[in-house]
């Protein structure tokens, strides 16, 4: 279902366009998702699992998860989520295995492409990276999965906090429109959309990867990206939670969720159930309501609400209820998700016995947090670490942001889970030192200013985790030096 | 610490040794400077292949083939045992030729091969242009086959383990001692660990296990490099090589294609970095094979080493200077196929001396003439 009105947005979906699912005829908008549209046309199951060919939905939105892969014009294991409709598609679902490619392609060869500094990843921290690269005169490719640049603000609807450099006060959908706005105005940065960096290697000079730019014809153009240095801005993951039937259509990250009723104003159905309080969690159940969601309960297995006081007044103005101490039990449904039952936990983590209870709903929101999407600077051979504080494995970096392998820097969540206001200002950080690498001259007081912010936006109760991890890291840099 | 046996590295060869040796009542201890598999086995296609020019090899693999087949039950384990075949491309008579020698001797030892034409070769891998490939022909032997290198070699691991084998990851041999001419033990993190036997089982890293006892052995690390595609359909079983163009490829049991061939860029050392002249070679010349995986993306691509010996054929037996140290290296790519054959011949002479004529034909002794003998029928 496709939202109509909404307090504070207003959806560019574009032209209507039909499109194929499994031969029937469904109309959607061009500045929409594959899988947007098939949600808002009512279709839940997207995938079947591997292992037991249980049904699979819409769970990440952002290409990571890979619970959407389906046949697109006879091109298997697409992942629909960050494919955009177009006029006459033919969408097919797939068996787990997928039957190989029913077409042909000519031959598209190899070009290579040369530039200063390579930007992985077009979100906050990307976005400011490739800018603070090119103001210091550094040529700079910025490459992105998605059919859009702005990651994960493109679904920040609200009012961003912190400090006025990064912002505060305007909404995160508008800091991408501003971002992407400088982006294509500065003729030193070239944007790559659809394109994957999928290797890393070995090369004489400077950096050599691998990318892959999807066509829309659904072939694929390679490129050997050969640059003086590297920032990577990956960003994050959705973690997941263990109960029954965890896996049903209708259980969904609170990132997917946002992506789908923020940026495509599409609805996951109609009644929720999140799970966890922390910011995103309060964020994402509010902006439910204001899209006409009814959100049943929060649940926090915590003693008390892990976000702030603000976000959880508001939900509790509009009579949502947060229940702390308390976990999923478990989701039923055949198909999809048809309620969820919820159950009080002890000081160690136990169910209390007769305390569950039922909650109805059809959408099951997990808002447990997010891992850092480390794997393409692991190709690069940085050294990785588990650092539970920086939300998993991250690769160990100075306070230029650059790792232990030179030349190859990180900025934002891929560094250590923070937030978007961090994830700028590291990627300005990120930007700076890469163009210096990269033999530009860059103005260094700026980094100490950046840095300054960083430690102000670290410094409230809020930051603690972000702050731990970062001095964890730090640590660890100087024993590797 | 004291025990009977050594053992350095933890691949197929070393816990397959350390398998046997300890169901024979054998104190074993078993260092890895890593983790399990973290070497060759666990980088390797591990194809079992039957299909070799010297009578040596091919009783070596068709006797491994045996045991291989029976593994499962052994280990108590599925160690992923398939014997989908081998199609062994054939490319102008001059090739013709000679694979009507090898398989006339392949035949004569008990060997079930034969040479097809295009449309058998179609018949038997579908997704197969055989004008592609540039081929008339091919050898195929349907008992040749696959085993997965992770099961197979933790589930040796296990198994030793439970016979009372000490087996050490990420603890590594930094000193081997030498008196008189005999082993006398290792030190291993400063510990010293006193034994009657060492056994070289490092692949790639033998050449520096050997030095530490003084022993010069001629194997240098060749960097390889692999791929694996997204996971498809089933829609073949053999194993596809061809010795013109080094090319291997075979479908998992889990639906990747897994694959490799002599990359551009190959060199020698320990090189983690896979080349992108290897990617685009080996993407090149497996749609030429099979030009429908055209469309197939890469999922991973990756390095690991050759332990290469002078003429492809692997070192094993005594060292005929220092007693008590055993080599067990320079399998040049074959390692994983030939183990259980080659750890069997080296585990019967530890425990009861017993003498094999392979633990002369590739004694460590072979270089000291002039007369090597070289495997072709080499692929990767």
């Amino acid at each position: 279902m496709r939202i109509e009105e909404h307090p504070i947005l207003s959806f560019e979906r574009g032209r209507k366009v039909h499109f194929y699912f499994n031969g029937k005829k469904l109309y959607g908008y061009e500045n929409e998702s594959i899988a947007a549209a098939l949600v808002a046309n009512g279709i839940t199951q997207l995938s079947k699992s591997l292992k037991y060919n249980r049904p699979r939905g819409f769970f990440c939105g952002i290409g990571k998860c890979a619970s959407c892969r389906m046949r697109v014009n006879g091109v298997p294991n697409v992942r629909i989520c960050i494919e955009n409709v177009r006029e006459g598609l033919e969408v097919e679902t797939q068996e787990p295995l997928a039957e190989l490619p029913s077409r042909e392609f000519d031959d598209k060869g190899i070009d290579t492409l040369e530039c200063d500094v390579l930007v992985i990843g077009g979100g906050p921290a990307g976005l400011c990276a490739s800018l603070e690269a090119a103001k210091s005169d550094a040529d700079v490719i910025v490459v992105d999965e998605n059919f859009k640049l702005g990651g994960q603000l493109l679904k920040q609807t609200h009012k961003f906090f912190g400090s006025k450099h990064e912002m505060a006060g305007k909404r995160g959908i508008d800091i991408a429109k501003e971002l992407e706005k400088e982006i294509i105005e500065n003729n030193r940065i070239r944007v790559f959309l659809k394109s994957s960096v999928f290797g890393y290697y070995e090369s004489d000079h400077g950096h050599l990867f691998g990318m892959a730019q999807r066509l829309d014809d659904m072939s694929e153009k390679v490129y050997k990206v050969k640059c003086k240095s590297a920032v990577i801005a990956s960003g994050a993951s959705e973690n997941f939670l263990v109960f029954p039937n965890n896996d049903l259509p209708g259980v969904y990250g609170a990132g997917g969720v946002q992506t789908l009723v923020n940026v495509y104003g599409v609805l996951p159905g109609k009644k929720v159930l999140m799970v966890g309080s922390g910011n995103v969690g309060l964020i994402v159940s509010y902006q439910l309501l204001q899209a006409g969601m009814e959100v049943k309960a929060v649940v926090e297995a915590l003693p008390k609400i892990g976000g702030y006081f603000v976000h959880a007044a508001k939900l509790r103005r509009f009579g949502v209820p947060i229940y702390v101490s308390h976990t999923v039990k478990e989701v039923y449904g055949e198909d999809k998700v048809e309620g969820a039952t919820i159950v009080e936990i002890d000081k160690n983590w136990r169910e209390i016995p007769g305390t569950e209870k039922r909650i109805d709903c059809d959408v099951v929101c997990l808002a447990v947090g997010l891992s850092p999407s480390v794997r393409v600077v692991s190709l690069t051979g940085a050294d990785i670490r588990y650092i539970p504080e920086a939300g998993g494995y991250v690769a160990i970096h100075d306070d230029c942001m650059e790792t232990t392998k030179r030349g190859i820097f990180v900025a934002g969540d891929l560094s250590g889970i923070e937030e978007a206001s961090i994830a700028m200002l590291e990627g300005k950080l990120a930007g700076l030192y890469s163009a210096k690498r990269a033999g530009k001259d860059v103005n260094e007081d700026k980094a100490d200013e950046y840095r300054k912010r960083l430690e102000e936006l670290r410094a409230g109760p809020f930051g603690e985790r972000g702050r731990i991890a970062k001095e964890k890291i730090r640590r660890l840099w100087k024993e590797c030096h | 610490m004291k025990t009977d046996v050594v053992i350095i590295g933890g691949g197929i060869n070393g816990c397959s040794l350390a398998y046997q040796l300890s169901k024979k009542g054998i104190d074993v201890a078993l260092f890895e400077r890593k983790y399990i598999c973290s070497g060759a086995t666990g980088r390797c296609g591990a194809g079992i292949r039957q299909q070799w020019s010297t009578r040596e090899n091919i009783i070596l693999a068709k006797e491994s083939v045996k045991i291989f087949s029976k593994l499962s039950r052994e280990l108590k384990e599925d160690i992923g045992f398939r014997q989908g075949g081998y199609l062994v491309a054939i490319h102008d008579e001059k090739e013709l030729k000679e694979a009507e020698e090898r398989v006339k001797l392949q035949r004569s030892l008990g060997v079930d091969v034969k040479i097809i034409d295009k449309d058998e070769i179609k018949e038997i891998v579908p997704i197969l242009d055989p004008d592609g490939m540039h081929a008339i022909g091919a050898t195929f032997c349907p008992t040749d086959g696959h085993a997965d290198p992770f099961k197979t070699t933790f589930a040796y691991a296990r198994r030793a383990v439970e016979n009372g084998a000490k087996i050490f990851t990420h603890r590594e041999v930094s000193k081997i001692i030498v008196e008189k001419n005999k082993v006398k033990g290792v030190v291993a993190d400063g510990e010293r660990i006193d034994c009657n036997y060492v056994i070289n089982s490092a692949g790639a890293w033998s050449r520096i296990v050997a030095r530490m006892a003084g022993i010069d052995i001629p194997n240098r690390p060749l960097r390889k490099e692999a791929i694996v595609t997204e996971k498809m359909k089933r829609v073949f079983d053999a194993m596809v090589i061809s010795f013109r163009d080094g090319i291997y490829f075979s479908q998992q049991s889990e639906g990747n294609i897994l694959g490799g061939i002599p990359g551009p860029d190959e060199r020698e050392g320990y090189l983690y970095q896979p080349t992108f002249s290897f990617l685009n070679h080996m993407a090149r010349t497996l749609t030429r094979y099979a030009p429908v995986l055209k469309f197939v993306r890469v999922l991973r691509h990756w390095t690991g080493f050759y332990d290469v010996s002078p003429d492809a054929r692997p070192i094993i037996g005594e060292d005929p200077n220092i007693k008590g140290f055993i080599h067990c290296h320079g399998f040049s790519g074959h390692g994983f196929m030939l183990s259980p054959m080659v750890t069997k011949i080296i585990s019967d002479y530890i425990s009861d001396g017993k003498d094999s004529d392979y633990l002369h034909s590739l004694s460590i002794e072979r270089f000291k003439g002039k007369d090597i003998s070289r495997e072709v029928s080499v692929v990767g």
